[in-house]
């Protein structure tokens, strides 16, 4: 495959989901997985996993998860490419409706909108959690962390953040003291 | 407090933005937001210390942004951008919040190349990606208990989640025919609407 179709490639897979991320980069995760590891085959479980885990340290938004997509697969120019991909459309779409919404402070048709987006945008949540653990590696060691810090983050008030970072570095003392996922 | 309020939805008060301000204070945002700590930021910057726009509109902005596609806090830079100074103002507030973000990203992502030949990465990463999906899960647990106690929603819940999740058909068509069934099943169990008849 050519540099031009990958580039397209890109644009054919993050215009849609940038449509349709409905409550941010997090619902649109088990697609992104799907397309990239499945369909397209640009990414192994392996490094969709890593490019995840990643972009839960990184800073800002959880949908630049598109730009380090894109470097994966057509480096710099794909990494603008995705990046481009994923905010444009939204963007377009936010602009548009941005007047119109404000000038109806509590319509039924918006309280519908919201109320009836709600459990489509948690159903995607949760099966994109699902998908990051199943291209991961899975094991009861990652299990297990998964589980505690779940417990952690929903029972007490940590920064989701901190705790990734501090998780990585906990991995990265049992990865130099000889444990391997 | 309520004179604050007050003070901040003056419109006598507002100020026309400059471009450079508007994108210093968004790159101020975009450099400091780690972990997502940039609505509070954002408030600051426009509505307190500039008076770009009024609390009133920040607040309409926040709840446009969360409902709207794309990253919050992003859509809340755009539209801020936007009330200030129309199309190009809302172009630079994005660049201004993403591209600190974008740039490190980019270090990243170069120094996963390098470094993936090491087992410790591949390490490192699993702790990331296994925390990070609980951070998700959390979040999904939060949102889930919000969620209205009816019947169709949790059918909604379940079927987006089996056939996206379980049975990993493509999120496009699937979202495309739940969010208007969705839709109609809030507009019919709309409790304003049925109490006013």
């Amino acid at each position: 495959m050519d540099d031009n179709n990958r580039l397209l490639g890109l644009i054919l897979v993050f215009v849609p989901l940038s449509l349709l991320s409905f409550g941010g980069g997090q619902a649109v995760v088990a697609d992104i997985q799907h397309q990239t590891v499945g369909v397209w085959g640009w990414l192994t479980g392996q490094q969709f996993s890593d490019v995840y885990g990643i972009s839960r340290a990184a800073p800002g938004p959880s949908t630049l998860i598109a730009a380090l997509i894109g470097y994966q697969v057509a480096g710099f120019t794909g990494a603008v490419v995705a990046t481009l991909a994923i905010y444009i459309p939204s963007s377009i779409v936010v602009s548009t409706v941005a007047s119109w919404w404000q000038k109806h402070p509590d319509s039924r048709l918006k309280r519908s909108f919201e109320r009836g987006l709600a459990p489509v945008a948690i159903g995607l949540v949760f099966a994109g959690a699902l998908a990051v653990i199943e291209a991961g590696p899975m094991t009861w060691f990652t299990l297990a962390t998964t589980v505690i810090c779940c417990g952690v983050l929903y029972f007490t008030k940590t920064s989701p953040y901190w705790l990734v970072i501090i998780v990585g570095l906990i991995f990265l003392g049992f990865s130099f003291g000889g444990l391997h996922v | 407090m309520a004179e604050e309020t007050k003070n901040l939805d003056d419109a006598e008060t507002l100020e026309r933005a400059s471009l450079l301000d508007l994108f210093i204070a968004f790159l101020k945002i975009g450099v400091t937001s780690f972990g997502g700590a940039s609505r509070p930021m954002m408030h600051r910057e426009s509505v307190e210390r500039h008076r770009w726009l009024r609390e009133k509109d920040f607040l309409a902005g926040f709840a446009i942004a969360q409902v709207l596609p794309g990253a919050n806090p992003v859509n809340l830079a755009l539209y801020i951008g936007l009330r200030a100074r129309g199309a190009v103002g809302a172009t630079i507030a994005v660049l201004g919040m993403v591209i600190p973000a974008f740039i490190v990203i980019m270090i990243m992502g170069f120094a996963y190349r390098e470094l993936t030949g090491f087992p410790a990465t591949h390490m490192v990463l699993a702790g990331l990606a296994a925390s990070g999906v609980a951070a998700t899960i959390a979040t999904g647990i939060k949102m889930a208990t919000r969620l209205d106690r009816n019947i169709m929603t949790l059918v909604i819940f379940l079927i987006v989640f089996f056939v996206v999740g379980i049975l990993h058909w493509p999120m496009v068509p699937v979202v495309i025919v739940a969010i208007p069934a969705s839709f109609a099943a809030a507009w019919y169990t709309d409790k304003e609407a049925r109490n006013g008849r």
